[in-house]
């Protein structure tokens, strides 16, 4: 079984690789929105991300910024639908 | 020195443009500056749709030039309703202006603009029926929630069943790149009277939709000159009343007139009532705290921060849109 910590590294290589950001501007609780990171196209990628590397399909009311706020939000959302 | 300027409280009225004969006099000054000394051209050529925005454009152009000098074009295609060439054959009447209709459906056709569209539909609702069913693409979340808005397909049976689904992201892509050919045809038959005829083209983009980023790059935003690009969408209304364009015009609801199935802007984009969208943008751009802004609108100071951030994001996401080429 997929570990939490296995997990929250796969979300931040994934951001990192997709924004190119610097490793020391994000941690696990950086707004990814609100800092810019991602953009409405960059959550439609991250969703397809969710779906490719986790099997777990978005269903239209789970989209809220609880769920997507930042790496550890991510996490937890991933953690809830496994 | 500090200035001693003080900004207008925050109400209801603050865009309602009180001189509005001396607006309309400077834009039309302006439109002819541009057409005849910068851009060295002879008249103009505008799109109509039928719908307020290209209607204005029409009236405002017709007396800054005069009407001989202004060439409305009509673009249908398949999707258009009938409705919209109806409504651009009485505006182009009663402001003297000679039309044309263009159908472009052939050049949509020969790009394979509806099959490429119709085939990302069916990869994310595989019973779409491209012959009988009607289509649309809009954001259903909640402009208060903060977080980027995600769009979804929304197909219309003929027995009114409706199916709607979160679009991915290469479905969605292909879905907007492909009704692209629809502005970039426009745009491209637009230029195509304008160079025959030495005029400009003249766009009809307002406020909202050049900087939400809500127009087609080289698409309905390739124009020579854009006179209501620095318009609220209330204050468009108020100039068309002024201008006198047909009534039928002013009431329609704002449509794109894009995809099959009847979409308002508001649905497909803006996610909020223009009434409400161009007092809280005034708000946001002229830097008014949510706490002032939200008794006026009614709203809670924390939903205006959202609708803030929203066009923060908004802005900064279509950036690329307004850029020009970089070299």
């Amino acid at each position: 079984m997929i570990t939490e910590v296995a997990t929250k590294q796969k979300v931040k290589d994934y951001i990192l690789k997709e924004t190119l950001a610097d490793v020391d501007h994000i941690s696990d609780d950086t707004l990814i929105f609100e800092t810019g990171l991602l953009d409405s196209m960059g959550l439609l990628f991250l969703i397809e991300f969710l779906k490719e590397e986790f099997g777990i399909t978005v269903e239209d009311h789970e989209l809220v910024v609880e769920n997507f706020q930042s790496i550890e939000n991510i996490v937890a959302f991933i953690d809830k639908k496994l | 020195m500090k200035s001693t300027v003080q900004k207008k409280a925050f109400s209801k009225d603050i865009l309602h443009l009180e001189n509005i004969e001396e607006v309309c006099e400077n834009i039309m000054k302006k439109l002819r500056t541009d057409v005849a000394q910068k851009l060295q051209r002879r008249g103009g050529v505008v799109g109509i749709s039928g719908g307020i925005d290209s209607s204005v454009v029409l009236a405002l152009t017709s007396k800054a030039l005069g009407p001989e000098k202004v060439l409305g074009v009509m673009l249908p295609e398949r999707d258009s309703s009938d409705e919209s060439r109806l409504f651009a054959e009485k505006l182009a009447a009663k402001f003297g202006v000679k039309t044309l209709v263009e159908d472009i459906t052939g050049a949509l056709d020969g790009f394979d603009c509806y099959g490429r569209r119709d085939e990302a539909i069916g990869n994310v609702i595989p019973d779409f029926d491209p012959k009988r069913d009607k289509s649309k693409i809009e954001i259903k979340q909640n402009i208060g929630q903060n977080i980027p808005a995600i769009f979804s397909i929304t197909v219309i049976k003929p027995d009114g069943e409706v199916i709607s689904k979160l679009l991915p992201a290469k479905e969605y892509l292909q879905i907007v790149a492909a009704s692209n050919f629809k502005q970039r045809s426009r745009m491209s038959m637009l230029y195509y009277h304008a160079e025959r005829l030495h005029y400009a083209v003249i766009g009809t983009p307002n406020k909202h939709e050049v900087e939400q980023g809500f127009f087609v790059k080289y698409g309905d935003g390739g124009a020579d000159v854009m006179p209501i690009g620095h318009l609220f969408k209330t204050q468009v209304y108020q100039i068309a009343r002024y201008m006198g364009v047909p009534e039928e015009i002013i009431s329609r609801t704002p449509t794109t007139d894009t995809y099959t199935a009847e979409q308002t802007q508001e649905d497909f984009f803006y996610q909020l009532p223009f009434e409400v969208m161009d007092l809280i943008w005034y708000g946001w751009e002229n830097g008014y705290p949510a706490e002032e802004v939200a008794p006026v609108m009614d709203k809670t100071a924390e939903e205006i921060e959202n609708i803030y951030k929203s066009f923060d994001r908004k802005k900064k996401t279509t950036e690329y849109l307004r850029m020009k080429p970089i070299f």
